[in-house]
């Protein structure tokens, strides 16, 4: 009986589902995304370059490949995007003096994404990128050829041609540098371990600051040094970021339950007749109060289920359409939006409940 | 010993005398009939003895209680266990069918009980319509579902607001035709009515005017067999 005579009020249910499910959608969307961010937005903060720099410590004046990996195996693998291992020697061309680094292209690449670059990146043996300072200075163009000449670590002279594929801007020091392959780079200068490794890390600040204080008691010869202006900015955008979804959440769950007691505010006053009716007949004012609460509690457990699905669906549009990667579903937001869901409804209902139980069995007898 | 005893009862609404020294007893299995013009106290008298109200003096005993004195919730009980209501307007709910309508009379008493609803229904001639919503019901089927609904939890006392008021001739004869049934199987009855066919029914008339009892008068017509 009572199934049917929600069925047959349907449009009226509707109306109330929908002012339910929408808020149940917007907070479930909202709340996924508020959690989503800090891993949407750092892969986004990590084409802002290295945000950890590894050097060497103490009388140490290089950084081995051992001690390099050892370092990677610290951080978790799927947050390390890039871990570029840079190896510097004075060089010239044209007898001006630069700055030769010699580096592994995938992880420059991979840690570094905003060096723009005209022309390609270098494929094989004897390619070059060079900083648009350089370019500037002895007027290479990607595909200029170039001898290089200098001498070598171990006092060996050397001079060696080279292609430009392209020329790197960065808006910073690397400009002025002729980047090259490690191959390349020890060929010239001779074996020799890294001057420095820039690491770019998915990971806050607090993480960051914990995974540098682990390297430098257990790494011992490595200096770990913060990108102090990466992470803290990383902090504060992700911070206000997650404020503004906390503050809008907070709106839209004040919205929806302005809009649940304004609908249950109207089925009430549209049943006062009704109510009236069955106080006649004998209902006691909890049984009236329990009937309009569980109405609206069933009303919010429905409406929650479908902000679970329909939330999911908002926040991977949003997802895609800000950050183009997929969202992760949150398993532990479909019970939390359910219980807010019937809550808030139960909450919006309280008012026009009270209204329901105070109304006047007599008014069927005065024919209102 | 009467049924429902009014002692001297009055209501007071600020400077308004809605009733006024009325005293009214009424016995086992008898009908009754008030009437009286409109503003006359009749729809207050109503609430009063549907327990739906509480004069401001004077003494309401039905069946040996004195409702006068009862909270809200003893009220509520009263009138559920003790009273059935017709309405002149039907009062019935538009989203449920004639069997359900009769059945939440049911829910709020004990348990509804579909067979015996149908049982209610079929006393009025209206088991096959049992599943059709009001709007698919006539005035006069509506009625007759509102009366089976006041039967349905066995009252001692039937009270009836204007029950043929909304009705054409042929209905008010159906109508009144159940009303003699169920004074004849022992229902008391009291009818509020403008109607003098209708009083006619009852075998006492009391008029009302001005909140006080201005005439009472014995019906002639033997009650119905």
């Amino acid at each position: 009986m009572i199934i049917s005579s929600l069925a047959r009020r349907r449009s009226r249910m509707f109306v109330a589902l929908l002012a339910v499910a929408i808020g149940a959608t917007v907070l479930s969307g909202l709340v996924t995304i508020y959690y989503d961010i800090p891993r949407q937005m750092g892969q986004e903060f990590r084409s802002y370059g290295a945000n950890l720099i590894l050097m060497p410590a103490g009388d140490e004046q290089t950084l081995t490949r051992e001690k390099t990996e050892t370092v990677r195996a610290i951080f978790p693998a799927e947050s390390v995007t890039g871990m570029a291992p840079y190896r510097y020697q004075a060089a010239k061309i044209n007898e001006q003096p630069f700055m030769a680094a010699g580096t592994d292209w995938a992880e420059a690449r991979a840690a570094s994404p905003y060096w723009y670059v005209t022309g390609d990146w270098p494929l094989g043996a004897g390619e070059t990128l060079i900083g648009q300072e350089v370019a500037d200075t002895i007027r290479l163009l990607p595909g200029s050829v170039f001898t290089l000449t200098g001498t070598g670590e171990g006092g060996e002279i050397f001079s060696r041609d080279f292609t430009v594929t392209g020329v790197v801007q960065t808006g910073g020091t690397e400009e002025a540098f002729i980047f090259m392959s490690l191959a390349d780079f020890t060929a010239l200068m001779g074996e020799g371990q890294f001057d420095v490794v820039e690491c770019s890390i998915r990971a806050s600040e607090t993480e960051l600051a914990a995974w540098a204080a682990e390297i430098e008691s257990t790494v011992p010869g490595v200096t770990p040094r913060l990108v102090r202006q990466v992470t803290q900015s990383e902090d504060a955008v992700l911070g206000k970021l997650q404020a503004l979804v906390y503050l809008v959440t907070s709106v839209v769950l004040l919205l929806t339950m302005i809009c649940v007691a304004t609908t249950m505010m109207a089925v009430v006053t549209e049943r006062r007749r009704e109510i009236g009716l069955k106080k006649a007949l004998g209902a006691s004012n909890r049984e009236v109060v329990n009937e309009f609460l569980g109405e609206g509690v069933l009303l919010g457990a429905l409406g929650g289920l479908l902000g679970v699905a329909l939330g999911f669906f908002f926040a991977q549009a949003v997802s895609m359409n800000v950050f183009n990667r997929p969202i992760t579903f949150q398993p532990l937001l479909a019970p939390g939006t359910l219980i807010i869901s019937m809550l808030i409804t139960g909450l919006a209902c309280l008012p026009p409940v009270k209204s329901a139980a105070d109304v006047d069995p007599a008014i069927v007898l005065r024919g209102e | 010993m009467a049924l429902l005893e009014l002692n001297g009862i009055k209501k007071i609404y600020g400077n308004v005398r809605a009733l006024w020294d009325v005293s009214i007893s009424v016995g086992q299995g008898e009908w009754i009939a008030i009437m009286g013009p409109s503003g006359s106290g009749k729809t207050t008298l109503m609430n009063i003895i549907g327990c739906m109200d509480k004069p401001s003096e004077g003494s309401v005993i039905l069946d040996g209680v004195n409702i006068s004195k009862e909270s809200a919730r003893n009220l509520t009980a009263l009138r559920r266990d003790k009273i059935g209501l017709i309405f002149q307007q039907f009062h019935l709910i538009n989203y449920l069918t004639a069997l359900e309508n009769v059945m939440v009379a049911q829910y709020y008493h004990s348990l509804p009980d579909e067979a015996e609803a149908l049982q209610a229904l079929g006393r009025v001639g209206l088991q096959e319509r049992a599943r059709h919503l009001p709007s698919q019901l006539s005035g006069g089927e509506q009625q007759r579902v509102c009366i089976a609904r006041a039967l349905i939890n066995y009252p001692m006392l039937i009270l009836a607001d204007e029950p043929t008021g909304n009705l054409d001739e042929a209905n008010e004869k159906i109508v009144l035709s159940i009303l003699r049934n169920l004074h004849a199987e022992g229902s008391t009855i009291i009818v509020v009515t403008h109607d003098p066919e209708v009083a006619e029914e009852a075998q006492r008339t009391i008029v009302l005017e001005h909140g006080r009892i201005a005439a009472v008068t014995e019906n002639k017509r033997e009650k119905a067999e």
